[in-house]
């Protein structure tokens, strides 16, 4: 089983390219099976203790379905807050996510330039199948400028 | 009601301590205190304090703007990039590019509409107030009579002097919807009121009309003429008269005032701006290049750059004894890249 690391799309790049990179290798077998014992083990047992955020995730999976398409692309910060807030408590769990979500949200404001704002890296990993997919939708790979 | 009073208070105090102030300096200079042209001319000096204050803000948006129009050319590019991918993850990779772009450039998508979002809460107080202190029947008339406690930092006087003054026989919070509906709480004559209040609508929405026609005619940049920033903007250019206009027959004479004054005042900065710092590759700016030419001066911005890649240029005919280092110096560069 091929594994991923949140922190795999935290390469130079900043890009899911480094990710696939990693499972490659660890496909051919010239890289180390990415996680150890410990991180597989927690894994799992994290099953468990992600059950609170599930939720949050509900909620704004919803927001972001239903709600999201009324005001259209207004964020000035790439991820756009509920895409943020997803990911940040998906892969944080609910407080620490609901914490950066609040305070990414209060710094979405006209005063702060906006720009690139990832959610910052966490020690969860996940068997490839198993990625959620708004960590995908947040790390595209920047496709190379044709010149 | 009481819920979104607790979050204006700040402005309402604001806005009634800036006009009270004024007023009792004009009184104290000579005008007379109940005189409905002491209380618009306090109005006006609400204005002149406000937009002084919010010029900051203001050169923010320029510079915002201006950034948005100049890299016009890169999000086209960028959309090119991308034509025809259009699954999620590519859309994402699109959409980074472009925030990472804004930010590059210090463009902030919020920033155009704020110089009207702040003025809000100060226009909102002040209809607030018109619309209080007016008499009965209208809009957000609570049940305290203003004209006896106050109205925040406007005394019991003030409120009954400001909510009985005149000018041109219609009462500052007399409005149009006001007069068409027969309110008897009307200060002036139906006619007038209508007559006036139409008068500065039109005033209000035509100001704001030329000066948003103004900025796409001349501080726009060929390429930003184009995209869809241009598309935005001339939806910008109907709408927003359209909402004054129906927003308009709601606001009392002296929120009309205000709002005409301010139009005014952008206006003028918007006109001083297009003159002395026009958007480079616009309109204006050739017309700023013209004026210089007349006076003798070297041009500035997208034509200065062009006139120094034109002296750049390695002339091919002309080869007098002064070409030789010329051509060294060129070669040198070469050998560099």
């Amino acid at each position: 089983m091929t594994w991923i690391r949140h922190s795999d799309f935290y390469g130079e790049a900043h890009t899911i390219s480094d990710a696939e990179m990693i499972l490659s290798q660890q496909r051919e077998g010239s890289a180390p099976p990415v996680p150890t014992e410990e991180e597989i083990e927690r894994h799992y047992w994290r099953r468990w203790r992600r059950a609170a955020a599930y939720p949050a995730i509900v909620f704004i999976m919803i927001w972001r379905k239903l709600v999201s398409p009324l005001y259209g692309q207004v964020c000035g910060f790439y991820p756009s807050c509920s895409a943020y807030g997803l990911e940040a408590v998906t892969v944080h769990g609910l407080f620490r996510g609901s914490a950066l979500t609040a305070w990414r949200i209060l710094r979405c404001n006209p005063f702060t330039g906006g720009g690139i704002n990832h959610v910052p890296a966490s020690p969860r990993v996940w068997p490839e199948e198993e990625l959620p997919e708004i960590v995908r939708l947040n790390h595209p790979p920047i496709p190379r400028d044709p010149d | 009601m009481a819920f979104l009073d607790t979050i204006m208070w700040p402005f309402s105090w604001a806005v009634s301590f800036i006009l009270s102030t004024w007023h009792s300096l004009l009184t104290m200079v000579g005008l007379p205190e109940g005189s409905g042209w002491n209380w618009a001319l306090s109005i006006l000096l609400l204005v002149l304090v406000i937009r002084i204050i919010l010029i900051p803000l203001f050169v923010r948006q320029i510079k915002s703007q201006r950034g948005m129009q100049i890299i016009q050319p890169e999000l086209q590019k960028l959309q090119a990039k991308y034509k025809g991918k259009k699954d999620p993850v590519s859309r994402q990779a699109q959409v980074a590019e472009q925030q990472a772009l804004f930010k590059r450039n210090k463009v902030n998508p919020f920033m155009t509409c704020l110089p009207i979002l702040a003025q809000m809460p100060i226009f909102l107080a002040l209809f607030w107030c018109l619309n209080r202190i007016g008499g009965s029947g209208r809009m957000g008339t609570s049940d305290v009579d203003y004209q006896e406690e106050g109205y925040y930092a406007l005394s019991s006087s003030e409120v009954t002097s400001f909510a009985n003054s005149r000018i041109f026989e219609v009462g500052m919070p007399d409005t149009f919807l006001g007069a068409v509906q027969g309110d008897p709480a009307l200060m002036g004559g139906t006619v007038a009121v209508i007559v006036l209040t139409t008068v500065m609508i039109v005033m209000m929405v035509s100001t704001q009309f030329f000066t948003q026609k103004q900025l796409m005619q001349k501080n726009m940049s060929e390429a930003a003429l184009t995209g869809q920033f241009a598309q935005t903007q001339k939806i910008m250019l109907y709408a927003l008269p359209l909402v004054f206009i129906f927003g308009g027959v709601y606001f009392p004479v002296g929120v009309l005032i205000y709002w005409t004054a301010t139009n005014f005042w952008t206006m003028g900065q918007q006109w001083w701006v297009i003159r002395n710092n026009p958007t480079p590759g616009s309109l204006a700016e050739k017309e700023l290049n013209l004026r210089r030419a007349t006076k003798g001066l070297p041009p500035v911005g997208e034509d200065a750059r062009k006139a120094r890649e034109e002296a750049e240029k390695p002339k091919g005919q002309h080869k007098g004894p002064t070409a030789q280092p010329k051509k060294k110096k060129k070669k040198k560069k070469k050998g560099q890249r």
